[in-house]
């Protein structure tokens, strides 16, 4: 489904290069539910935007789908971005002017769709995390766990194949850490929807199928 | 989208009630300045009714300082003065016709008349000229006649000459020649004769007026004679007959003053002083527009770079670069509508209300349109820049914006 073939990330400046992503090799087949782990630094985050099309590598391939991404230009990777692949931040993300379902219908702006249409999605996907109460509320006025799950439903509400998280349970305490993993694990089980999950928790990366560790920006395994 | 755009906007308001005050109140003093623009063009389509081309003025001091002792006999001596000018200047091969006349045009002076005509206030500009100053000032008359020698001969009435305004306002649909325009306390009436396209007196920028002319006949008269003699000369004619013609009125009344002047000298005169204000204000609003537009674009730009991080999640979400830019500038439109809203239902009560009353709907609704038009085209303008750098920025990047 997602393949990286020897990408390479390096920034550059007049003075400076930095080489954020080396020789990075990784397979992930649909259905599966990868960690990406390593310390600060490492190039987790780089490599999840590489693999959502969020960055451009400076050197290898990526592939979705059998879809050699890395030729693709802006609309179409805007494209593949808003159909394919659903995102999930640290920070959630969400627009403070907005209500609940206001940001959830965010994806579908960019798709032709009826406005009732949309609504009766992002109600949907509310109710998929348990926000159905919560539709008409504020960000602000929503505790941390509840916005990483109207994060969460912004992010499947365009059906994804594809869910990326950064670190979706970094700025949460335990248990509502727990919550969104196991809506992540219910989402990857009963739809097959691939999910690669950046942490820096082991006991977190430990729930899922697979580790792939970075270092320096390297993998190591 | 738009829906989303309009909520957006709205749920921001207290962070765009800024921009609204700015785009309101440039749109008021630009509209201000538009309408006196467009009302002054406007004016400028309309016929003038008489042509200046080649048109000479003399003006007469008569210098009555010295006659108050007799003043019955000196007017008797002076109209038949008057008379002998007149005549005089008609001799000149240079001359193709003259007439006496009482405010010419682009003349500072100014006799406005009026009267109640079935129960409400009429007012009018009125004038006074002898039989030939429709001629010589080729004045227009869309029905009946300009005055004959016959008409000083003494009639029952006072025949007069109304403009096509003044003929609608007092008989509307109905034929005014021969109508009797006559006030409660007029012993003799006057009767309309003929019917002027129009006379603007004040030249091609002054606004339509309600007009009378009375027949001047050079003799002791109540209403007081003319002080002016009005002349066309025949092409080629130069400034030099200017000195001969001076000369020539000096000799046959040396007590008096004469002023010898082309009326287009006046008229570019007129015209440039009625210009000036215009010129003044536009100054000002072109420069209140750009420090309107510098305002905008800094406050964009710095609304752009604030949301830096939400056009990296609309990019990260689907958006493409040219939707993100499309999106800054369609908000930038709508924060505009809020501010021009507000706007247009304060101008448009001048109308509605009829605060002005010279100036016509038609005036009034062109110049809306175009100050709608600049402040709409100077907002896009402005957001053009901020959208641009919206778009440049890198989804990744814009994420992790501090």
């Amino acid at each position: 489904m997602i393949h990286l073939s020897n990408v390479e990330k390096v920034y550059r400046t007049d003075r400076i290069e930095t080489v954020a992503l080396s020789n990075i090799n990784v397979r992930v087949e649909q259905g599966e539910f990868i960690s990406i782990m390593g310390p600060s630094g490492s190039g987790k985050s780089t490599l999840l935007n590489v693999i959502g099309l969020l960055d451009v590598p400076t050197g290898g391939e990526v592939t979705l789908n059998g879809r050699l991404i890395t030729s693709y230009g802006d609309r179409s990777l805007a494209r593949v971005r808003n159909e394919e692949i659903g995102f999930i931040f640290q920070t959630f993300h969400l627009i403070n002017d907005l209500s609940v379902v206001d940001n959830v219908e965010i994806p579908l702006l960019y798709r032709k769709m009826s406005g009732a249409e949309r609504r009766k999605r992002a109600l949907k996907a509310l109710e998929q995390v348990g926000l159905s109460a919560r539709v008409h509320h504020f960000p602000s006025q929503l505790s941390g766990g509840q916005q990483q799950r109207v994060a969460i439903a912004r992010a499947i509400v365009g059906g994804p194949r594809i869910l990326l998280a950064d670190e979706p349970t970094g700025n949460l305490d335990s248990q509502m850490g727990d919550e969104v993993m196991s809506i992540l694990k219910a989402l990857n089980s009963l739809e097959q929807t691939t999910v690669v999950m950046v942490t820096h928790d082991q006991r977190q990366a430990e729930k899922t199928a697979r580790i792939v560790r970075l270092f320096d920006g390297r993998q190591v395994n | 989208m738009m829906r989303h755009i309009w909520k957006l906007v709205w749920n921001r308001k207290r962070a765009n009630a800024l921009i609204v005050i700015e785009i309101l109140a440039s749109f008021l003093v630009l509209y201000a300045v538009t309408l006196v623009g467009v009302y002054f063009a406007h004016n400028y389509r309309q016929p003038l009714g008489f042509s200046y081309d080649r048109v000479w003025l003399v003006e007469i001091d008569w210098q009555r300082e010295s006659i108050e002792l007799q003043p019955e006999l000196e007017e008797e001596k002076e109209a038949a003065m008057m008379r002998q000018l007149l005549t005089a200047v008609k001799e000149f091969p240079e001359v193709e016709s003259a007439a006496a006349m009482s405010v010419v045009p682009y003349s500072n002076s100014t006799y406005s008349s009026g009267f109640t005509w079935k129960g409400r206030q009429v007012e009018f500009m009125f004038n006074r000229g002898t039989t030939d100053t429709a001629q010589v000032l080729d004045m227009h008359l869309t029905a009946g006649r300009w005055f004959t020698e016959a008409d000083a001969a003494g009639s029952s009435f006072r025949p007069v000459v109304i403009n096509r305004r003044l003929a609608r306002e007092l008989f509307g649909t109905e034929n005014p020649l021969g109508q009797v325009v006559k006030e409660e306390q007029d012993k003799v009436e006057r009767r309309v004769i003929g019917v002027l396209e129009d006379f603007r007196k004040d030249g091609e920028f002054s606004g339509l007026q309600s007009y009378m002319f009375e027949h001047a006949t050079l003799g002791k008269s109540k209403g007081g004679q003319p002080n002016n003699f009005v002349l066309r000369v025949r092409p080629g004619v130069t400034a030099a007959f200017e000195e001969k013609l001076t000369g020539k009125l000096r000799s046959m009344a040396p007590t008096w003053g004469f002023e010898v002047k082309p009326i287009e000298q006046m008229r570019e005169s007129t015209l440039l002083w009625q210009l000036i204000p215009l010129t003044i204000f536009g100054v000002i609003v072109g420069f209140l527009l750009i420090m309107v537009s510098l305002g905008l674009l800094g406050v964009l730009w710095q609304n752009v770079t604030q949301r830096t991080k939400e056009i990296g999640l609309r990019r990260a979400l689907g958006a493409t670069a040219g939707e993100v830019y499309a999106q800054i500038v369609s908000e930038l439109l709508v924060v505009s509508t809020f501010g021009l809203s507000l706007g247009i239902l304060a101008v448009i009560q001048f109308p509605l209300l009829k605060v002005v009353d010279f100036i016509s709907p038609t005036v009034y609704f062109t110049s809306l349109v175009i100050s709608l038009g600049i402040v709409y085209g100077l907002t896009v303008l402005c957001g053009l820049y901020p959208g641009w750098l919206a778009t440049r920025v890198q989804p990744s990047e814009a994420l992790h914006y501090e």
